[in-house]
């Protein structure tokens, strides 16, 4: 289980196109996350805008939005997808130049983003800003990424197709039909088109696409990385494989009915946000399936979770999982939602899911998957990663922590008013009293953003050129 | 009993042994603990947001609460942190089996209010309200409680360290989710008849 790849293993699969997006995860999880820490500081110190265009807030958060969750996230679906779609079928991918299409398809997209969106280009969809062009571009890419995947999975050599495939396969196809749908615009010029919905059909259908972004590319694609590298880290098998299957229908048959919870008291009718509340509420019940089925299967690995940092990873990352997959449906209860909406709690709540499960999921399955694919032991510093990981954690806490605070804080100053009816505070007020808050999110995001700065160094070092592997590298060059 | 918060904040380590030795009829007794010490904030934070009041900002206006309400929400508040400690206990003794390890509901109570003593204490900062420094203290409260449990855990429980690591990580992920019941019901609780009256 523990072994290290062969040259045989090098051969037989293509673990060239996944070396290189494990590589570019580390990039762009470093762009994404300085964007991020960047516009933390301006909501801290609004001067830190510059006072240009280009680099205020409103262009800088969805550059952030789209790094964190497309390119770095993305990069590391595709580079886990590839590599267990080929382990599990014990199969080469289907082909190589479209899997390497894919690669440089989705950089182009990274960086068509990454130039358009500081320039004010945007669709002002959320978390599907980008143009048009661009966004036929991401569906060329995506057909030859399901053609691929799909493709590797329909020549497998083994009878049965891992369940991990299924969490992949349906956040391949999802995603494709939500971006279809709601990217469905009018083209006024080049850079600029308008929705092709209305009104409060724009709405739904943009938080029907907006909540499945979270549901199918943040949650099943990272639930199919859970259940190949959680089992393989521990050396164990999956807990209950037929609770895998039951809560993977449950899962994909109840999150594409929870979107309506993001327009509550909109124009949206009533009835269709009672419905987004109580499809909420009974996510609950799958998504704390998944969290379960993870946890168990670590639960007998205790003695190895003292001496491997990768394990402590997965573990916490089921942890945030299990938490953040809780406070959803809570804050999806109208009441709540009254209070908690616009306030920092939502951001709270979102970095929860994004830092703790998210990318620290991926963090612990990159540290997995980057010696393997280099022909190496293991990474060049366990120690680092034990660095790493707390650097993570604390990160991660200080965030949400100071968010909750900052959160509930905004939500009771906005509704407090005094015995003759006027508003205790003015809006100014909160936003002053959310300062410290600010601050220590701020260096939250830093901590969490630095220790991704050690896993490049890391990285780095790992991927390195040795006796060891040049000949290993060299007999994939040469096949 | 008021030896045991004091010992706790200056030898931990023997604090947490000496409470492992004792007897299932001494932990019951200590079930008083929690709803002494929770008084301390409740009631510091009563006097804090009616006598003294709290401004936002550069504000000078001051904003105090009527005694009528911050009496309501001082006790709600005192009735949120012992179903926390209760809750929080529980979970503790539910779990233990999974960790190997002998435990009573008692014990799990025990273990999470002692766990919360630098809470209490550091609560009374309710006296004078300021958010920034209020803030401050809380994190280093919260900073100081997971470091007791991580410490306790494993001598209470008289598990090895490494799986009172793992234990003492799942109490941490139960008490967030603890935390975010308390979110909810303060808000629930705003909406449903206890909305604080505001004065100058």
């Amino acid at each position: 289980m523990s072994e290290s790849t062969t040259i045989d293993d090098q051969t037989t699969y293509n673990y060239h196109v996944i070396r290189q997006f494990a590589i570019m995860t580390v990039v762009w999880g470093i762009v994404g996350m300085f964007i991020g820490v960047w516009i933390a500081a301006e909501l801290a110190w609004p001067a830190l805008n510059l006072d240009l265009p280009w680099t205020s807030f409103g262009r800088l958060r969805p550059l952030h939005t789209n790094a964190v969750i497309f390119a770095f996230g993305g990069c590391a679906l595709f580079a886990t997808s590839y590599y267990i779609v080929q382990r599990t079928c014990q199969t080469r991918l289907i082909s190589d130049r479209l899997a390497a299409f894919t690669f440089w398809g989705w950089q182009a997209v990274i960086v068509s983003a990454a130039i358009t969106l500081p320039l004010g280009m945007t669709s002002t969809k959320e978390y599907a800003e980008l143009e048009w062009p661009i966004d036929v571009l991401i569906a060329i890419v995506w057909v030859a990424y399901a053609y691929v995947f799909f493709g590797t999975i329909a020549k497998r050599k083994t009878s049965h197709i891992y369940v991990a495939n299924w969490f992949y396969g349906a956040f391949i196809i999802t995603v494709a039909v939500l971006h279809l749908v709601n990217s469905a615009a009018f083209p006024v010029t080049l850079t600029k088109s308008y929705s092709m919905y209305a009104g409060a059909v724009d709405a739904m259908v943009q938080w029907w696409y907006g909540h499945n972004a979270v549901g199918f590319f943040l949650t099943a694609g990272f639930l199919g990385m859970m259940y190949y590298f959680v089992p393989k880290q521990a050396e164990r098998p999956v807990y209950s494989y037929r609770l895998s299957i039951v809560h993977f229908w449950a899962l994909v048959s109840v999150y594409i009915w929870a979107g309506p919870h993001h327009l509550h008291y909109t124009a949206l009718p009533d009835w269709a946000q009672s419905l987004g509340m109580i499809m909420s509420l009974i996510l609950l019940a799958p998504s704390w399936g998944g969290m379960i089925n993870g946890i168990m299967t670590l639960s007998g690995a205790w003695d190895k979770l003292r001496s491997d940092p990768i394990l402590r990873f997965l573990v916490v990352s089921l942890s945030f999982y299990g938490m953040s997959t809780f406070e959803g449906p809570m804050m999806a209860i109208k009441t709540v939602n009254s209070l908690s909406h616009y306030t920092d709690w939502t951001i709270g709540h979102v970095h929860s899911g994004a830092l703790g499960w998210v990318a620290m999921i991926s963090i612990g399955s990159l540290y997995h998957l980057i010696p393997r694919l280099f022909g190496k032991e293991q990474m060049h510093s366990v120690a680092l990663i034990n660095v790493h990981f707390w650097m993570s954690t604390i990160g991660t806490v200080l965030y949400i922590a100071s968010m909750w605070v900052n959160g509930i804080m905004q939500g009771l100053m906005w509704r407090a008013y005094n015995e003759d009816g006027t508003l205790t505070y003015s809006f100014i007020e909160s936003v002053v009293a959310s300062h410290p808050g600010y601050i220590v999110r701020m260096l939250g995001g830093a901590i969490f953003l630095s220790g991704m700065l050690l896993m490049a160094y890391n990285v780095y070092m790992t991927t390195r050129r040795t006796d060891q592997n040049v000949s290993a590298v060299g007999a994939v060059a040469a096949h | 009993m008021l030896q045991h918060s004091v010992g706790i904040l200056i030898r931990p380590q023997q604090t947490w042994s000496q409470l492992a030795s004792q007897s299932e009829g001494e932990h019951a007794k200590l079930l008083v603990y929690p709803l002494l010490l929770a008084t301390l904030p409740a009631l510091a934070w009563f006097w804090g947001t009616t006598h003294v009041g709290w401004s936002v900002g550069a504000g000078e206006s001051v904003t105090r609460l009527t005694p009528d309400s911050a009496r309501l929400i001082s006790f709600l508040f005192y009735a949120g942190m012992v179903a926390c400690i209760a809750a929080i206990g529980y979970f503790v003794h539910w779990m233990a089996d999974t960790y190997g390890a002998d435990s009573s509901i008692n014990k799990g109570i025990m273990l999470a209010s002692i766990c919360a003593t630098p809470l209490f204490f550091t609560g009374m900062v309710g006296f004078y309200p300021i958010l920034w420094l209020d803030m401050l203290v809380g994190v280093a409260a919260i900073s100081w409680s997971v470091y007791l449990l991580y410490l306790g855990i494993p001598i209470v429980m008289d598990i090895p360290e490494s799986r009172g690591f793992l234990f003492a990580s799942a109490v941490v992920a139960i008490a967030l989710v603890i935390f975010v019941c308390l979110l909810v019901a303060t808000v629930m609780l705003w909406e449903w008849g206890a909305m604080p009256a505001f004065t100058d």
